[in-house]
């Protein structure tokens, strides 16, 4: 693989499935469509839309989406006139039926999910993909979890049943770019399909580590716009666009109207932009999936306990994204254990 | 006592048939003739050997060769089914373990009556296995409009067959959930945790419902009562929260593997096995009652 500086790189932008987190997935319809429509004026070339977790994850256990998948995939795919419309699926929250409706309904790039090691799972579904007709990548969650062979041998089982490139998601905003470069290296390694990479900002680290899998022979980035996200939030798309410009890698995207749909999002999509605040400091550093800040500041308020505590809790039960149950019993453990040794700290309240 | 066991053959020496053998020795009910795998050179069929069981190497036509038997437990990996060949050829009854989970979807502590004139057992899934004692319990004292479970399963104790079949684990648990709660909706999340040590397996389920009138005691004590029964026969079965209010209730139980033949891990199997088991023990007492 050519590791020329000019590489091109394809950006890949879920501030529309990824940024839900942010908002307990309540995003509107008028929302998908104002940045749908400023990020696909701008070139961003795949925007992915959905349930913070995907197609088929609305539920009580990850958070209940104001708008069904159906509604979403319309609502963006009548904004797009050139960019490609993306989708997610974790086999286990949704299925091959979701599968199905999402590409009727035109999405043109599924990622098909699975825990660092699960990637077997993923072969039905990146089949159905393949047979729809779509472009099928497979992502790994939660990959700090597995060491890098681990990670490659799993990409190289999705190549094999079918993904047109494949990745890792830091999940949990833990990777320093070291990680990242030996993570990707051993990916490019072993795979001959487009390696991608997609990063969270709870070490502050995202476009740095973006920068350090581009380095390491990645050619699709994630990022999102002003960084909307899970936790302290992705790796922001227009810092991110002006780095590779930097750089000298070619993104085909029109600078200026970036920062517009930048500038959208901020105001038309959240209240603030992500910050490193505490808890999402913490959540990078025990580990822990950066969807659950919301969950465990709610569980934290209910149970009178720091989410300092709960998030150092969960990264040593090893809690993974989906586990959101874990949260609250973790609480109910840190409550019962804390009335015999007090502390005094009091949760803040959001 | 009866001094004559029922003869039992195991279709599929995977995780599951090796520990169904260790099970089986142990009933007093049942006699483990036959252990039949696909092909004679499976790990499988030989530790089924060394634990003393009579083997062969071809599947379904091994056990209508070595028929007749009282009871035949399908732990392949068939998604064609058995039990037609079954039903023509021979006069037993299929416990069904295969991942489409065909026959009549059954729960020891919630259904084992129904199975009674059933000559084709269907055991609803690990998930379902764990869930429905109390999501059964606990519906019948909150008439719930809709029911979530979501399960956890610990990446080692999931066979290629569950994680091939995701979405039929998914559709038949859901589906099981639904017509013995007569819930209409329901939804089922699962994950397979990479977590090291391997987590026990773990069941979390919400019903939505009119909760005024409901105390937390009374919840406790439904759950627990339900959560007794089944450590009945699979003792790693443990409750571990319950909580009522603002129309919701919710419950997790997490099950550990008791057996010696599974890592602990792995209460998902155990939990299936022992249910299965058990179901073939009562059909076992049933049959001596009616021919005596």
């Amino acid at each position: 693989m050519t590791k020329t500086r000019t590489r091109q790189i394809i950006l890949h932008d879920p501030t529309l499935r990824d940024g839900q987190h942010a908002v307990r997935h309540q995003l509107d319809a008028a929302q998908l469509t104002a940045y749908a429509t400023a990020a696909d004026a701008a070139g961003v070339p795949v925007i992915e839309v959905g349930h913070g977790n995907g197609l088929g994850a609305s539920s009580l256990q990850i958070g209940r989406a104001r708008l069904d998948d159906r509604t979403m995939l319309t609502t963006v795919r009548a904004a797009l006139t050139h960019s490609r419309l993306g989708v997610f699926m974790a086999p286990g929250w949704g299925t091959s039926t979701d599968l199905r409706t999402a590409v009727s309904l035109g999405a043109d790039v599924v990622r098909i999910a699975a825990h660092c090691t699960e990637a077997d799972i993923t072969e039905r579904h990146l089949g159905v993909v393949r047979e729809l007709g779509a472009e099928a990548h497979g992502v790994l969650l939660m990959t700090h979890m597995a060491s890098p062979d681990e990670l490659a041998h799993q990409c190289a089982r999705m190549v094999d049943f079918g993904a047109q490139a494949v990745g890792l998601l830091d999940s949990a905003g833990h990777y320093l770019p070291s990680d990242v470069q030996t993570r990707i290296t051993a990916l490019t390694q072993a795979v001959d399909v487009p390696v991608l990479f997609h990063g969270h900002n709870n070490l502050g680290l995202a476009v740095a580590n973006s920068l350090a899998a581009v380095d390491a022979g990645a050619t699709i980035i994630d990022a999102t716009a002003r960084g909307f996200g899970a936790g302290a939030g992705n790796t922001q798309l227009e810092v991110l666009a002006a780095v590779l410009e930097r750089t000298g890698h070619p993104t085909g995207i029109d600078f200026r109207r970036l920062l517009e749909a930048a500038d959208i999002a901020e105001t038309h999509l959240m209240d603030t932009p992500p910050t490193i605040d505490s808890v999402s400091l913490v959540s990078g550093l025990a580990g822990v999936f950066s969807g659950f800040k919301k969950p465990v500041l709610a569980a934290a308020r209910a149970t009178g306990v720091d989410p300092v505590d709960l998030f150092f809790e969960l990264g040593a039960r090893q809690a993974v994204a989906g586990q959101e149950d874990l949260i609250t019993e973790a609480a109910q453990h840190l409550h019962r254990t804390r009335q015999h040794t007090p502390k005094e700290r009091t949760a803040p309240h959001a | 006592m009866s001094a004559q066991r029922t003869r039992v053959a195991i279709l599929g020496a995977g995780l599951i048939g090796i520990d169904l053998i260790d099970k089986i020795q142990r009933s007093p009910y049942l006699d483990c003739a036959l252990v039949a795998g696909r092909t004679r050179q499976t790990a499988g069929l030989r530790r089924a050997e060394q634990l003393g069981c009579a083997t062969a190497p071809h599947g379904i036509r091994s056990v209508l060769e070595q028929a007749p038997f009282g009871l035949v437990f399908d732990a392949s990996n068939a998604t064609a089914g058995h039990w037609a060949y079954l039903e023509q050829a021979t006069d037993t009854t299929l416990i069904d373990l295969t991942p489409a989970r065909p026959g009549l979807a059954v729960v020891p502590t919630v259904n084992a009556q129904a199975a009674a004139s059933c000559r084709h057992i269907g055991l609803v899934s690990c998930g379902g296995q764990a869930a429905l004692p109390l999501l059964h319990a606990l519906a019948a004292l909150s008439a719930p409009t809709y029911i979530e479970v979501a399960a956890t399963a610990a990446s080692a104790s999931a066979g290629p067959a569950t994680r091939r079949n995701l979405d039929e684990y998914l559709a038949t648990t859901s589906a099981a959930i639904s017509t013995l709660t007569r819930v209409p909706e329901v939804k089922v999340l699962a994950n397979l945790s990479p977590a090291r040590p391997a987590p026990p397996f773990r069941v979390a389920m919400t019903l939505l419902a009119d909760t005024r009138g409901l105390t937390a005691a009374h919840v406790v004590r439904t759950a627990e009562r339900a959560a007794h029964e089944v450590r009945q026969f699979a003792p790693g079965y443990q409750l571990t929260s319950t909580t009522v209010g603002d129309g919701q209730i919710t419950a997790a139980v997490e099950v550990t593997a008791a057996s010696a033949r599974l890592p602990r891990h792995a209460g998902n199997l155990d939990l299936i096995n022992a249910a299965a088991v058990l179901l073939a023990e009562q059909h076992t007492r049933r049959h001596a009652k009616d021919t005596r």
